[in-house]
């Protein structure tokens, strides 16, 4: 069994992807950029050739770079090499005949990241630490539990717009929630929608069921992005009210690569150490109150000339492995504040990520005392039982239905479940060579969501009692070329067509023209 | 004479289609007009009522969903 | 032997038989015709006449109402929170909350190490959760088995539940409250909830306290507790029914000495002794043994009591005559007695000489099984459940060989009673002159003082038409004192006819053994009163995983009908329906699809249908040999042996009078092709047919059962209904929509839209006077001598029902009589003298000979067809 990937939402690949070439260069101006885009954008062989490239002091040949690759892996190097030219690392000159085919690394590119990998050089892209006295009582631990509150109130603003069992969702999520910017921004990002038919008034879409289901890190991005879009909107938006080409908008707007050259910077700071706010640029320091309501930096009230990245900004371009810190940082922290631990029996409870076990008989179990992920099962799960750390439920055809009627697909809950396996559920399948996820519970939650297409309907006209062949294959053929044809049978002489008017009209002129 | 006649097209497997040209059999009011095995037309002001008998139909032959045994 | 506690035999004291008769008109009896339409999932029909003496009829009654108190009385225990929980719940309150509505229990807080500890409790319903992979997983388990009723048993986490019945089998096989809250305490993640403890203790309070217990053939009521005598003493009843001058004191009995034989602990009393002593005496060099052996939770709770208090029991007699009145008595005051059976101490009934084999060992779970039955020493009455295949027949064999009196065996069919016969000899050394059979056939008796009787429910509760030889071995069964009585399939028993067993032959001990204890009616709990509690129940999946049970691949095939089939199914009177969905060509098609690969694969398959109509259509179409009510002895004999031992014989159509008493471990996959409604019981059941599979230790080996369910029909609703019960021990059901291929068989059958057709019309045809009348069989090797006069009768013998109805023995007469292939076997037959397997080896069947060459020619004008 193949377990589907989540249609992933807006990835920051996506994003930087649609970027022009000048873009990059003023990116990669910054080293911490062009050591975070090394870091966490590109796979394992691209940094292979990227190293390779880095000190040579001439363009290469293309065809050297195949001593570090397999015959075999030929398809990994074109995509490696695929990756570096679209994010504008690599310059490849054109094939020629008389020349064979150069490569080498884009100057800014090259530059900046001697410069991170180096140390050397004043150039403050990795931020400035406050040379102020630091508060002893913000470490690490508080830093982790204040970005998971900020963050879960992000997430059970979405997913609380869910009605509970047909009331209202639990209510009172306690301090009202996001910031209003932030439910601003997850309305215009389409994650909720205005809903009139909920009691909170929004509701939860698809879009925002696949941001559900990510990982931290990913949901982090998601959000960052939708932010950088809105900016460069409002600054376009701006441009054109005052007649003034973008490019040249006032620099107190950021623009988003602004945006995300501090974002990586962020990336690049050490957790629980402070920083120095009046280190940074205006339109950095514009930027603050945002990421403070993300949670990604918190800055003290009683000095404002502070800011700590939390561990949701410095784990923005780790590597995948690294990702899972951000989870486990979480567990850590959940452990902190309520005693009650996911348990395992035996294993070290730090030591697993996930939490939920399926088994073939649609009982569900989830190692967790947290209300967001609860909230989360609770979209397609039928909730039964509640102990410290853990929850039981089962997935019954109604439970499904009624998630699949929010939009939410199969495969995006095939895909939480089993991303989000338990870890004796990972390695009983390993052991015995078989998925993850029962087969069977798969293929259930598939056709349960089948059952629900069994009809398609649409609303129109049928079209019959034609007086000849020719007036039914004109008037059919006219229907299907004003795209309104739905359906038609040359036998029976007959046709379903959405719309009517445009019809009657040319059955009209075309009796008269008879 | 050329007719139109205003209707919703449903479109779906044989087995739904029959069920569907069984419940028009009682009082045929649903029903326009049954095109092929796949296809028929039935009255727009019907439709909500057909799918409700039609899913009332459908559950009898569903997966019944137990009741939690422990759930008192 | 004179009888000892009941009532003298029937007949030599009964007052007025003839009124009796008249008596039963007026007592509620299955009088009313069924037909087979509102048969919907009754398993209650029942196999009993009326022609009954008073005295007997009263007897049930009382048991019945008994009855109907013991499981009033259970039901009354209220398990919810109670206020103290309450106001604790209610202080935490999180957003997740009101997604449990009452069952938020995070309020219990976890002990420091909950990680060792593997369950949580939910405090209102008393189900428990049991994390499988915690390192005191196993400990838990079989502490959870004693005092819960498993209620889903996948493979990551279980779930149990406590009930009044499952605390009262616990405190039945020697648990006292306090073990049991200690215990569970101990197992706990969290502090056992207040209400836990309160439902625990109300429920034990009153089982358990009072024994009745048979030693030296004296009757003694028995307790730890020597207020509860008091109590029992000051009782206007039973206080004067006291033996004056009998009150014992004397230490609790204790397992001691006595080894349960075919384990370990007997091997090793055998090494010692280098004989096999009637009753081995423990040597103190095996106390290690025995500790090591004694793994079980239960049994070190047992040890543990050895060490502090010594236990004293206190004791009066009563006398024979007055065991009723006292047993009646106690319930109505509320403590229940348990029976034990002291048979080392029985010195009046004879002893049987019977031993297991030497070479015989029995397995783990079948030990455990035992050791709650003889936990203390005594023999303890109740159900063992086991999967089929997993060896229930030797467990009741080693009970009889350790209580070593006479034993009756109670089976479903004919065919059982020779297997268990057989079994009897197989595994012990007793002298066949010792164990005789009571059938239609055969009405022998042991010659010796005591003995082994094995036979059939019906033979031994219907009493009409009943022989002057049957009556005699009647009298005999009634007039003695068995020191074991073993209960086979208790849970296809009607408890009408248990309570006619149970209150006309005395036994001491009463065994029942069962696969399932599901019943679609209501009667388990009455079987807890009438035989005793469930003392064990194994988990399919762990014997699977062992090996001692083959692995199964379960697959649920969806067969689309045809329209035309589908538009008469929805037309269809609910009869109808069922053969229409029976007959549905594409499942038709599967089948065929199914057995050519399965065949291929050289495995052994049995087609199951419940309706004899397509059963014979499938059968004959596809040219292959069945079994049903109708099918003769000497057939059934030739078909199945052929089944088992010719290789030109490898799928058996059965409709469902093969669903029990059925050993075929030839038999590797199963197909269903229809079945009885949504009955979890004979889904079990069905697939327990190939739980045994010889080949199930091969490397690799699955053995397969298919559903071929027609989409879009209730038989989809019926099929998941019918796997709850397996799904829950763990099995997965693959829903397969589609079989690669299957266009591509040789010879499909209804390929063309014209099959089809004719396939629908006739189908309609057959079948419009509706279902054929039922002949009654007993079996599958069913006492055909009654056949003829049954048929005869046939629309007044269907007023009462049957027990091989119930056992799914019932199936329309099809007098036509069996032709293709069973003809062609019983020629076979008749050429090769007896019906021996070399016969059927040797020469190759012209059937065989003839089908093959039909074959071709089929496959040659299909051919020719298409080119």
């Amino acid at each position: 069994m193949s377990i589907p990937a989540v249609p992933q939402s807006y990835q920051l690949s996506d994003y930087l992807e649609k970027l022009p070439g000048t873009t990059f260069r003023k990116l990669y101006q910054q080293p911490s950029s062009a050591f975070a885009i090394f870091r966490r954008m590109l796979p394992p062989l691209a940094k292979v050739f990227v190293q390779a490239l880095l000190y040579m002091p001439q363009p290469m040949l293309l065809s050297d770079l195949d001593v570090w690759v397999r015959p075999e892996a030929k398809m990994h190097r074109d995509r490696a090499l695929s990756i570096l030219r679209s994010l504008h690392i690599v310059q490849i000159t054109p094939p020629g005949k008389d020349r064979p085919q150069e490569v080498q690394l884009t100057t800014n590119f090259r530059n900046s990241l001697r410069l991170a990998l180096e140390g050397g050089a004043a150039h403050n892209s990795f931020g400035v630490p406050s040379s102020l006295p630091v508060d002893p009582r913000i470490d690490i631990a508080f830093l982790d539990n204040y970005a998971r509150k900020k963050w879960e109130d992000i997430l059970h603003y979405v997913v609380s717009s869910v009605p509970v069992h047909g009331d209202a969702g639990p209510g009172g999520m306690g301090g009202g929630g996001p910031k209003a910017s932030v439910k601003d921004l997850l309305l215009a990002g389409r994650l909720v929608e205005r809903r009139p038919d909920t009691k909170t008034g929004i509701g939860i879409t698809q879009a925002g069921f696949t941001f559900l289901l990510q990982e931290a890190n990913a949901q982090v991005w998601t959000l960052l992005l939708l932010w950088l879009e809105a900016a460069d909107q409002a600054k376009a938006a701006a441009a054109a009210a005052s007649g003034v080409d973008p490019k040249n908008a006032p620099p107190t707007k950021p623009d988003s690569i602004e945006m995300l050259s501090f974002l990586f910077m962020l990336a690049s700071l050490e957790l629980g150490r402070a920083y120095d706010t009046d280190a940074l640029s205006e339109t950095r320091r514009n930027m603050l109150p945002a990421l403070v309501d993300f949670g990604l930096i918190y800055i003290p009230r009683e000095d404002t000339r502070q800011y700590f990245p939390t561990r949701l900004a410095t784990t923005l371009t780790s590597s995948a492995s690294a990702l899972r810190s951000v989870s486990s940082g979480f567990t850590a922290a959940t452990n902190n504040t309520a005693n009650d631990a996911s348990s395992l029996g035996g294993a070290d409870p730090s030591a697993h990520k996930g939490s939920i076990i399926i088994e073939t008989n649609y009982r569900l179990y989830a190692y967790t005392s947290s209300p967001l992920q609860i909230a989360v099962l609770a979209l397609f799960t039928h909730l039964n039982m509640r102990f410290a750390g853990m929850v039981t439920g089962r997935l019954t055809r109604e439970s499904i239905r009624r998630a699949i009627s929010f939009g939410i697909t199969a495969d995006q809950i095939i895909s939480y479940l089993a991303s989000h396996a338990h870890e004796q559920m990972v390695r009983a399948a390993a052991a015995a060579g078989r998925p993850v996820l029962p087969p069977t519970v798969v293929d259930q939650i598939r056709l349960w969501q089948l059952e629900n297409e069994r009809m398609r309907t649409s609303p129109g006209f049928l079209f019959k009692d034609f007086e000849n062949v020719e007036e039914y294959m004109a008037l059919a053929g006219y229907a299907e070329e004003i795209g309104v044809l739905v359906w038609r049978s040359d036998r029976k002489r007959m046709f379903f067509a959405s719309k009517f008017e445009q019809l009657r009209d040319y059955l009209k002129s075309r009796k008269k023209e008879g | 004479m050329v007719r139109a006649i205003r209707g919703v097209l449903i479109e779906c497997e044989p087995a739904i289609k029959s069920i569907i040209v069984h419940l028009d059999s009682i009082n045929h009011d649903f029903i326009i007009e049954d095109l092929d095995d796949h296809h028929l037309v039935v009255k727009e002001n019907m439709v909500q009522i057909l799918k409700q008998k039609l899913e009332d139909r459908l559950r009898e032959t569903y997966r019944p969903e137990e009741p939690l045994a422990d759930s008192d | 032997m004179p009888p000892k506690r009941k009532a003298p035999p029937v007949g030599a004291q009964a007052p007025a038989p003839k009124a009796g008769r008249t008596s039963a008109m007026s007592t509620s009896g299955p009088a009313t015709p069924r037909s087979l339409d509102d048969s919907n999932l009754s398993d209650a029909d029942e196999d009993l006449d009326d022609d009954i003496p008073e005295e007997q009829k009263k007897k049930e009654d009382l048991l019945s109402k008994e009855a109907d108190e013991f499981v009033r009385k259970f039901s009354a225990i209220k398990r919810g929170l109670n206020k103290q929980d309450d106001a604790e719940r209610l202080r935490h309150y999180d957003a997740a909350t009101p997604y449990f509505k009452k069952k938020d229990f995070s309020y219990l807080p976890l002990k420091p190490d909950h990680y060792n500890r593997p369950l949580w409790i939910d405090p209102n319903t008393q189900t428990i959760v049991l994390e499988r992979f915690n390192p005191l997983s196993e400990q838990a388990t079989d502490f959870l088995i004693t005092i819960a009723e498993p209620r889903s048993r996948p493979t990551f986490l279980h779930e149990y539940v406590m009930t009044t019945h499952s605390l009262y089998a616990a405190v039945s096989v020697g648990l006292r409250p306090k073990d049991i809250i200690n215990t569970l305490d101990r197992f706990l993640k969290t502090p056992l909830p207040a209400s836990t403890r309160e439902y625990i203790e109300t429920c034990t309070k009153s089982y358990g306290k009072v024994k009745l217990v048979l030693k030296n053939n004296k009757y003694y009521v028995e307790s730890v507790d020597a207020q509860m005598l008091q109590i029992l003493l000051n009782d206007p009843v039973i206080g004067k029914l006291r033996v004056q001058g009998t009150d014992t004191t004397s230490s609790a009995p204790k397992m001691g000495g006595l080894v349960i034989p075919g384990t370990q602990n007997a091997a090793g009393v055998r090494q010692a002794n280098l004989v096999d002593g009637p009753v081995a005496e423990k040597k103190p060099g095996d106390q290690d043994a025995a500790a090591a052996n004694e793994a079980d939770l239960f049994a070190n709770l047992n040890e543990e009591d050895d060490d502090d208090d010594k236990e004293n029991v206190h004791a009066f007699e009563i006398a024979d005559s007055s065991v009723e009145t006292v047993q009646k008595r106690c319930l109505d005051i509320g403590y229940p007695m348990l029976e034990e059976y002291d048979f080392r101490n029985d010195d009046i009934n004879p002893n049987l000489e019977i031993d297991l084999r030497p070479n015989t060992q029995i397995r783990p779970y079948q030990e455990k099984s035992l050791s709650k039955m003889f936990g203390n020493g005594r023999a303890k009455s109740g159900i063992i459940v086991l999967p089929c295949g997993a060896g229930k027949t030797l467990v009741g064999i080693t009970a009889a060989c350790t209580i070593k009196k006479g034993v009756i065996v109670l089976c479903t069919s004919s065919m059982s009673v020779v297997q268990w016969r057989q079994e009897f000899l197989k595994w012990s050394n007793i002298n066949p002159d010792d164990i005789a059979i009571f059938t239609a056939e055969s009405k022998n008796r042991f010659q010796g003082s005591t003995g082994i009787i094995v036979t059939t429910y019906s033979m031994v509760t219907n009493s009409r038409e009943r022989s002057h030889d049957s009556k005699k071995m009647m009298d005999f069964l009634r007039g003695r004192e068995w020191g074991l009585m073993l209960l086979d399939e208790v849970h296809v028993v009607p408890a009408e006819m248990f309570r006619r067993v149970i209150s006309s032959i005395k036994s001491h001990a009463k065994l029942g053994l069962t696969a399932t204890l599901l019943r679609e009616d209501d009667r388990i709990s009455h079987l807890n009163f009438l035989i005793g509690p469930k003392l064990y129940e194994a988990n399919w999946m762990e014997l699977s995983q062992q090996g001692h049970i083959a692995k199964v691949q379960c697959a649920e095939v969806w067969c689309p009908m045809p329209t035309e089939f589908y538009d008469e199914y929805l037309r269809a009177n609910a009869r109808m329906k069922r053969t229409l969905y029976a007959m549905n060509p594409r499942k038709f098609q599967a089948c065929q699809y199914l057995i050519n690969y399965h065949e291929a694969r050289g495995d052994k398959i049995i087609v199951f249908s419940d309706e004899l109509y397509s059963l014979k259509q499938y059968a004959l179409k596809l040219k292959k040999v069945f079994i049903y009510g109708g099918t003769s002895q000497a057939e059934r004999m030739q078909v199945l042996e052929n089944f088992q031992h010719n290789p030109e014989v490898n799928t058996l159509f059965l409709s469902k009078i093969g669903d029990t008493s059925l050993d075929l471990p030839e038999a590797t996959c199963l197909i269903q092709i229809s079945s009885h409604f949504g009955s979890r019981r004979q889904e079990a059941q069905r697939l327990g047919r190939i739980l045994r599979a010889k080949r199930r230790n091969d490397e690799g080996f699955n053995a397969f059962f298919y559903s071929l369910v027609s989409k879009d029909t209730q038989e989809m609703y019926y099929s998941s209904k019918r796997q709850a019960f397996l799904v829950d021990q763990g099995y997965a059901f693959k829903v397969i929509t589609h079989l690669a291929n299957i266009e591509q068989t040789p010879d499909l059958a209804f390929s063309t839209p014209q099959e089809v057709r004719e396939l629908l019309q006739r189908t309609l045809v057959d079948n419009e006077k509706g279902a054929e009348e039922d002949v009654e069989t007993d079996d599958l090797f069913g006492r055909t001598g009654r056949k003829k006069k049954a048929g005869a009768l046939s629309g007044v013998r269907r007023t009462a029902g049957m027990l091989s109805e119930l056992s799914g023995g019932q199936d329309m007469a099809y007098i036509e009589q069996n032709k293709a292939a069973n003809r062609a076997l019983k020629q076979q037959g008749a050429g090769g003298g007896k019906s021996s397997k070399a016969a059927a080896m040797a020469e190759k069947s012209s059937f065989f000979k003839k089908i093959e060459r039909e074959k071709e020619k089929s496959r040659a004008a299909a051919r020719a067809a298409r080119q």
